[in-house]
């Protein structure tokens, strides 16, 4: 039972749950099975539970709804809140923009709200809607992000200025794991700050002809925060609390034993 | 409906009795059909009629002989056997007249 093969086999049962885990392998200590026929069926195992997985729509939403397209587009926004920050600390980009100090730090503002709303409420959905299946989000968000850096080439920045985003999203997630919804008021209140912000750059309606109009970029990264509106309001009808259950809705439920 | 696979499982179990758990009836359907059934086919298929309310399950007792691991303990539930059943009335009733159950000791005409 302690061969290396066994220790093969007791590694790849690591995904499945404790319990599961247990009365697995000690099926397969007990059906006398060699080290192979053994790590072939515990792959197997934890194969049909990844399908079982995928047949839902909630990781196929988070990862390439949310991650995949998110981190491409939050990776550029990280970029112009770097440029925006490298404008006001000089004074000869500032002249050429044609902003004021004042103005400068407070489009610096706007962006940078907006850039840790976009990026944690995209997190928190991820972490919602994809718990086992988080590896696959994380690969499809990561995945860009090297693809990105290998290819950054600007002098006057540093490469990791593109992954700005990173540190509110990963909080985002970690949220969205631990709870299941925000409440309605909290989710409303979140969604209308984010939209108030993305408004001022709509105004600047200047863009190249081949680039998508600002606001199908912004919606696009906008629309996680209307969707906890959505579910938060979906639950507030369903359970008829109004959001009396504190700031955060539904603490997640524990993940115990096989599932 | 039961599927064939789900069937097997809900009849092995109920046949062991006290003593169903995953190596066990394993072996016992290994045993009846004279096919392979591996273990993530019998697993997924235990989740999947334990979420339907077909089984109960629990974590038993380690033995040394399964190197002091616990089993998962099977049982069928009142809803299982009524689900075994309907699936066995239905089998029946679809192979009445089939050449093999009407002429069960000639060969097939």
């Amino acid at each position: 039972m302690r061969s290396t093969g066994w220790s093969f086999v007791e590694a790849a049962a690591r995904p499945l749950a404790r319990d599961e885990r247990e009365a697995v392998l000690g099926d397969l200590a007990e059906g006398n099975e060699n080290s192979w026929q053994a790590l072939l069926g515990v792959l197997g195992l934890v194969f049909r539970h990844e399908a079982v997985l995928w047949k839902n729509w909630r990781p196929w939403l988070a990862g390439f709804g949310v991650a995949l397209p998110s981190s491409f587009l939050l990776m550029g926004f990280s970029l112009s809140v770097t440029w925006s920050y490298l404008t006001i600390r000089c004074p000869e980009l500032l002249q050429k923009s044609s902003l004021t100090l004042g103005s400068g730090m407070l489009v610096l503002l706007c962006q940078g709200l907006l850039l840790i709303g976009w990026s944690w409420t995209g997190g928190f959905l991820v972490g919602s809607l994809s718990r086992r299946t988080l590896w696959a989000s994380t690969l499809l968000c990561y995945s860009p992000c090297l693809f990105c850096l290998s290819r950054f080439r600007v002098e006057s920045l540093s490469r990791f200025c593109l992954l700005l985003f990173l540190v509110p999203a990963i909080w985002g997630v970690h949220r969205g794991l631990r709870i299941s919804r925000l409440t309605l008021s909290w989710a409303m209140a979140l969604a209308v700050a984010i939209t108030a912000l993305m408004l001022p750059g709509w105004s600047s309606g200047a863009h190249e002809w081949w680039a998508p109009p600002q606001w199908t970029l912004d919606w696009a990264l906008c629309w996680p925060a209307w969707y906890l509106v959505g579910t938060a309001w979906r639950a507030r009808s369903k359970t008829g609390l109004g959001g009396s259950d504190g700031l955060w809705g539904g603490q997640r439920e524990q993940q115990t034993g096989i599932s | 409906m039961l599927g064939e696979f789900e069937y097997m499982l809900i009849t092995a179990a109920a046949g062991l009795g006290d003593d169903a758990y995953g190596a066990a009836i394993r072996e016992e359907i290994e045993a009846t059909t004279g096919r392979k059934c591996s273990i993530g086919a019998l697993y997924t298929t235990i989740d999947r009629l334990e979420t339907k309310g077909l089984l109960k399950t629990w974590m038993g007792d380690a033995t040394p002989q399964r190197g002091g691991r616990a089993k998962r303990m099977v049982r069928v539930t009142p809803k299982g056997v009524v689900a075994a059943k309907a699936f066995y009335d239905a089998v029946t009733r679809v192979s009445r007249g089939a050449s093999w159950v009407a002429n069960r000791t000639g060969s097939a005409s």
